[in-house]
């Protein structure tokens, strides 16, 4: 049984990390906190099973997961030409990327919510069986096809942002825009491609979070709010950090619900968070806590 | 004027004074909170319930109330604002999360999801309504122009600065934000004395979210700008109810309505509509640039 959690929970994290994730690396970039996260998991979920629904025979998942990531890439980039673009022309400060991110995933929810009902939507069935056996275990096989999915994705992003060309630039720009633009990185290029980076993960968490959950318009906001609290406690900005704690948080979050149900949940993650920030405010990793001066 | 007419009228008058209390923590302080409406669920269900099971006048049961905002703003506030300010926004969105979940839980007190309805009648319940919502939009304007007002600009200007003039920028934030939770708390009570009705829906995330709206509209610098935003942003909506769109009255896009005023002015009006300006009448005009002191629109933010 408590392996069986352990399996369960590791699932879990893996997609709050890859929520997590998109969030950290705006934040880690940029420096604000990206509520649009949220509506744009929402957004891609609609599109994902949209795009899956429209067939007779669905397509393999990873067909599913590879178009909605490129929508959500596009969203991304349109999203930042609708707001992000005039903020860092008129280099307002940070507290209107805020306030951009916050109004549009109000914007997405609310609008989905106008056009589809509350009810969740599900996915078509994926497998023909839902679980297989492990040993004494039984595993679902969606939550396997989500942990590795998941895994896959973090790995690519993780060897992205610190083995590659590119990767560097991205965390030059996030410890200084100004001072990379005068050693030839062009700030404003990374910068749209942070987001298509954040938009591509909420493209793929939005597909796995449908085939979990069904899809519904407050499917983001819901699970955003998991994602926030993961890279939190991992330390916000950082990734590393993100995926740990998400990792953590899942495994705590299935022990929980197994123990004392589903409905506390809320209530102990947060207690969890304003204890964690008590002991440890810089979070696992400990970076970012502290503004500089 | 009949009961409807009436009743968006008091409608406003709650909605302003919730951006009252935001307006202390974003426009005095420059923090975000996203968990106002949670304080305001706070203070109605503890004002109303220990009002039923105690018997006591509400008026007792309402102090009760805020204090019990007061002292959760207190305990998140700890931590908290030692940080940057991005905690600070997370953890009030988190708190918003908490309280929802908790109010569903706390089944047997609150009547869960369904709403608790037993809130007793009060009597001319809009002249209390218009006579504390004009007592805070005052205590909102007294406060920005007070020793305090100024030394939480001085903090929203640059924190570091403000600590080397030697105010106690932890202690003065925690204060702020306590303050604010009353306010909210204030008009959740009111919201429930006015609707007799309160649920955990109504109080969600997506309440919080709409004060900054309205707060943003208005212009972050301009006490003006926040009370007519949040006066006419919650009552022109009802007026174009009838309207219809895409077969759906006009009154569904109420909130993306709002979303999208909101972009425009972040692409065209960064300051908001009224940014620092306000009427046209000299001696209101007189009156307010002496309560908008401060002429500083730009770089108002550090960070």
């Amino acid at each position: 049984m408590l392996l069986q959690l352990l399996i369960n929970g590791i699932s879990l994290g893996a997609v709050y990390a890859l929520i997590a994730v998109g969030f950290a690396i705006v934040f880690s970039v940029l420096k604000f906190s990206n509520f649009a996260h949220g509506g744009m998991i929402s957004a891609c979920a609609f599109i994902g099973y949209f795009f899956q629904a429209s067939f007779e025979s669905p397509p393999p998942i990873i067909v599913t997961i590879a178009v909605t990531s490129a929508a959500g890439v596009l969203f991304a980039l349109f999203l930042d030409a609708i707001a992000y673009r005039s903020i860092r022309r008129h280099r307002s400060p940070s507290i209107y990327y805020f306030l951009a991110s916050l109004t549009i995933s109000i914007l997405i929810t609310s609008l989905l919510n106008i056009f589809f009902s509350k009810n969740a939507l599900a996915y078509p069935m994926l497998f023909s069986s839902t679980t297989f056996d492990l040993g004494s275990l039984k595993v679902s096989r969606m939550d396997m096809m989500i942990l590795a999915v998941s895994v896959v994705i973090l790995a690519a992003l993780m060897l992205l942002i610190n083995k590659t060309k590119i990767g560097l630039a991205v965390r030059a720009v996030a410890i200084n825009p100004d001072t990379s633009k005068l050693m030839g990185i062009d700030s404003g290029a990374i910068i749209v491609l942070i987001f298509s980076i954040a938009g591509f993960l909420a493209g793929v968490s939005g597909v796995l979070l449908g085939c979990k959950y069904g899809v519904y318009p407050d499917l983001g906001q819901t699970m955003m709010v998991k994602g926030f609290i993961a890279s939190l406690i991992g330390g916000l900005g950082s990734l590393g950090g993100a995926i740990a704690a998400a990792f953590i948080l899942g495994v705590i979050e299935m022990f929980w619900t197994f123990g004392f149900g589903a409905l506390s949940t809320p209530v102990m993650t947060f207690v969890l968070m304003l204890l964690f920030l008590f002991i440890r405010p810089q979070g696992i990793a400990g970076q970012f806590a502290k503004e500089k001066v | 004027m009949n009961s409807y007419q009436l009743g968006l009228i008091m409608n406003s008058c709650i909605s302003v004074i919730q951006v009252m209390g935001v307006f202390i923590i974003t426009s005095l302080a420059g923090m975000f909170s996203l968990g106002q409406a949670s304080f305001m669920a706070i203070s109605a269900y503890f004002t109303f319930i220990l009002a039923r099971s105690l018997d006591l006048p509400i008026i007792l049961t309402a102090i009760v109330g805020l204090g019990i905002s007061a002292l959760c703003a207190f305990i998140i506030a700890i931590p908290t604002l030692k940080l940057r300010k991005d905690y600070f926004a997370l953890i009030t969105m988190g708190f918003g999360e908490m309280i929802s979940a908790i109010v569903v839980m706390c089944e047997k007190y609150t009547n869960g999801s369904i709403g608790y309805s037993r809130i007793p009648k009060v009597e001319h319940i809009f002249w209390l309504i218009l006579a504390i919502t004009a007592f805070v939009v005052y205590f909102a304007w007294a406060l920005k122009r007070s020793r305090f007002g100024r030394m939480c600009i001085a903090l929203k200007t640059d924190e570091t600065a403000a600590k080397s003039f030697g105010i106690d920028t932890y202690r003065l934030k925690i204060k702020v934000f306590i303050i604010a939770s009353c306010i909210s708390g204030l008009a959740g009570i009111l919201y429930g004395l006015k609707n007799r009705v309160i649920t955990p829906d109504g109080f969600s995330w997506n309440l919080s979210a709409e004060m900054q709206i309205f707060l943003f509209f208005g212009g972050t610098n301009s006490l003006t700008g926040a009370v007519l935003s949040a006066f006419l942003l919650k009552l022109l909506p009802e007026m174009f109810r009838s309207l219809e769109l895409f077969g759906q009255s006009l009154q569904v896009y109420r909130t993306a309505f709002y979303c999208v005023l909101i972009l425009l002015v972040i692409n065209f009006r960064p300051n908001g509509i009224l940014g620092e300006k306000e009427f046209s009448i000299t001696t209101v005009r007189r009156w307010v640039s002496r309560l908008l002191g401060r002429k500083k629109a730009e770089g108002g933010q550090d960070d």
